[in-house]
């Protein structure tokens, strides 16, 4: 294994060692927030910390935020405004359990299935046309493949819908391949199945460190960080062998033998990347005139003097030199990534200069062209590539033409197609264990979070003054099961009610649901001669994006305080403001 | 072995050593929620070179028995 490329600091590194210096530093970041947002369909709450700590160790502020859990559409409005956003669109996962389920569809399904997510895809891409950077994870089935010659459904959706992004993304978005990162640390190691039964949590610690490592040139590009110069000292660097002792003749660097090969693919290396605009340079203990010689007329070189911007060939130290070279080209020492094969002068500049990259040719001679090109990420420029960009921007226009006239009103056409169901039911007795882990585990959309046990809720069941609602929401591919809940205390001498729990499974947040079931609510208490309503919406760390739910749904806040706001409803006055493409349909004992 | 696993702990759920001592739970941790406990999984698998099995994680309800489950899989 080749170790000496730059990225890989956080290889070594514990997850929770990276939490604790990701703390510390965070302390310490002084420049403008970085937002990157991480969008997704399943659980990756670890990908966080792995992210940020190598963002923050180059001095970009970054602040991760990971969306909503299966709310990829929806976040992508909510996330617009990014620097950056992160996508992992899991196939697997495009339906619960949808890995075994899918040789199951009828091709009808299969289809419908395609169109659905094209369709989605097409409403992501085109929420986030704006934002700076996007990274879309192509989609993969590895985890879920068989090991064998045949295709199975899985692997065919994905193809499919791969074909889909390359055709109609857009010029912000960079694909990642995933499975490359898969492919360097092995499927075994990247998944871990237990969290995904329990949590939806598919990829491990060692895939996030990987998968950071190959998005890392992208994020460094886009804030200004790549590297612009490549500095080579000449001796064993270069060439095989001392030229001042070797002599002319002796040096190798031809394809013709077996050490001459590895420097002859370094210099052709370097070449390439001197023709992407990479400033090259040279920084070597030698007389001038020697090196100069080798320049001008060694058949062997691939390197020339036109491709050269500057040569520091002298007795003076490395250190010195390197810091002239800056000067001179005007390029910060952060810009400089410098190769030499002697640990002497490695580590002297390493010691002067921290700020320059510094790699050194490996002990393994066959391992160097390998290390250097896992470097060459480091050069990375977003900008180059707009040259392909034009190529395809007819085509690419065309294409979105298409998703405008299909995405008129995006959101609600999404909605309208997914045939939303809301089935609610009344005091439903079979289901007490799933309501109280409603109550228990409900953090986000929960207006009060008042935590029950079962047997407070089998109590509740039996109070004739206590009503509670559940309700179930699926479409036209699902069930989500019992997914949402409100308990109701009637004071029915005096027509009022309180709402004393209203809360909804993140699983179906972002649908509307919440207004179609508070219509239902105040008609039914209505029909339960219920003049009043009380509500409240209590503060806790995780339930702010809810704040304003009573006050849009008609309520009058009657008082509010820090952490409380008291509301109330008559519900003679009350207008509901129907969802139309959500159906909801009533089992009252 | 306590201390090392203190110390992940305080590392997972941002609190300092001090604020750990053996009935710590999650009533006590306001951060020990599902997501936190994967974490925390994978931070003291990596720590002691182990590997939970569901069993074990769904036992994991106070520093008491974390102490406890993994003093076991040492032992074996």
């Amino acid at each position: 294994m080749v170790v000496n490329t730059c990225y890989n600091f956080m290889e070594n590194l514990k997850y929770f060692e990276i939490l604790k210096m990701n703390a510390e530093l965070k302390d310490q970041m002084k420049s403008d927030p970085y937002n990157v947002s991480v969008i997704s369909n399943i659980t990756l709450n670890q990908f966080k910390e792995v992210l940020e700590l190598p963002l923050r160790e180059k001095g970009i502020n970054a602040i991760v935020e990971i969306g909503d859990y299966d709310n990829i559409v929806q976040d992508s409005i909510k996330y617009k405004k990014s620097n950056l956003v992160v996508i992992f669109w899991e196939v697997c996962n495009l339906i619960d359990g949808l890995q075994h389920r899918i040789e199951f569809f009828q091709d009808k399904e299969f289809n419908q299935l395609i169109e659905r997510t094209k369709l989605e895809i097409d409403i992501v891409i085109k929420n986030l046309k704006d934002t700076q950077l996007v990274l879309f994870n192509r989609f993969t089935s590895a985890c879920f493949s068989n090991n064998n010659i045949d295709e199975n459904r899985l692997d065919t959706l994905k193809n499919v819908l791969n074909e889909y992004v390359a055709l109609v993304a857009s010029k912000n978005i960079k694909i990642i391949d995933i499975e490359k990162t898969i492919l360097n640390i092995g499927l075994e190691k990247s998944i871990d199945f237990r969290f995904y039964y329990s949590s939806k949590a598919l990829y491990s610690i060692d895939f996030f460190k990987n998968y950071v490592n190959s998005i890392l040139p992208f994020i460094i590009s886009a804030n200004g960080k790549s590297k612009k110069a490549l500095i080579f000292d000449c001796d064993n660097t270069l060439w095989k062998g001392v030229l001042g002792e070797d002599g002319f003749d002796h040096i190798e660097m031809s394809r013709e033998t077996k050490n001459g090969q590895i420097f002859n693919e370094i210099q052709n290396i370097a070449l390439s990347l001197n023709k992407k605009g990479i400033l090259l340079g040279l920084c070597s203990k030698n007389n001038f005139e020697d090196v100069q010689e080798v320049l001008d007329s060694n058949p062997d070189m691939v390197i020339h003097d036109e491709n050269l911007t500057i040569k520091k060939v002298n007795w003076i130290d490395k250190a010195t030199n390197i810091k002239e070279i800056s000067e001179e080209l005007n390029i910060g020492l952060d810009s400089i990534v410098f190769v030499d094969d002697s640990s002497f002068e490695t580590n002297l500049v390493k010691e002067f200069l921290p700020e320059v990259t510094v790699l050194q040719v490996p002990k393994k001679l066959s391992d160097y062209p390998k290390m250097l090109r896992d470097n060459i990420s480091l050069f990375y420029d977003l900008s180059q590539t707009k040259e392909d960009v034009n190529k395809v921007k007819m085509y690419k226009e065309q294409a979105e033409r298409k998703v405008l006239e299909k995405t008129s009103n995006s959101i609600e056409d999404y909605l309208s197609a997914l045939e939303l169901k809301v089935v609610v039911k009344k005091n439903d007795s079979s289901i007490v264990p799933r309501i109280s882990q409603l109550t228990q585990k409900t953090n986000q959309f929960n207006l009060t979070t008042i935590r029950y046990t079962e047997s407070e809720i089998q109590a509740y069941l039996d109070d004739e003054n206590v009503v509670i609602y559940t309700f179930s929401v699926s479409d036209k591919f699902g069930d989500n099961g019992v997914t949402g809940l409100c308990i109701v205390k009637l004071d029915k001498i005096n027509s009022v009610a309180t709402i004393d729990s209203f809360l909804m499974s993140c699983r179906v947040i972002g649908r509307n649901i919440e207004f179609s079931f508070m219509n239902f609510l105040i008609k039914e208490l209505r029909n339960l001669n219920i003049k009043k309503i009380n509500s409240s919406y209590l503060k806790t760390l995780k339930n702010s994006q809810i704040k304003s739910f009573y006050n849009n749904c008609q309520y009058s806040v009657v008082d509010s305080s820090e952490d409380k706001i008291e509301y109330v409803l008559d519900t003679q006055k009350h207008k509901p403001n129907k969802v139309k493409y959500i159906n909801l349909e009533y089992y009252g004992k | 072995m306590e201390n090392r696993i203190k110390n992940v702990m305080a590392a997972v759920f941002g609190i300092s050593i001090e604020d750990i001592n053996e009935e710590s739970s999650p009533d006590s941790i306001d951060n020990w929620d599902s997501l936190n406990l994967m974490n925390l999984v994978v931070s003291l698998e990596e720590e002691f070179d182990i590997e939970f099995d569901d069993s074990d994680i769904v036992e994991m309800l106070n520093f008491k028995l974390i102490v406890s489950i993994i003093q076991e899989k040492l032992s074996n």
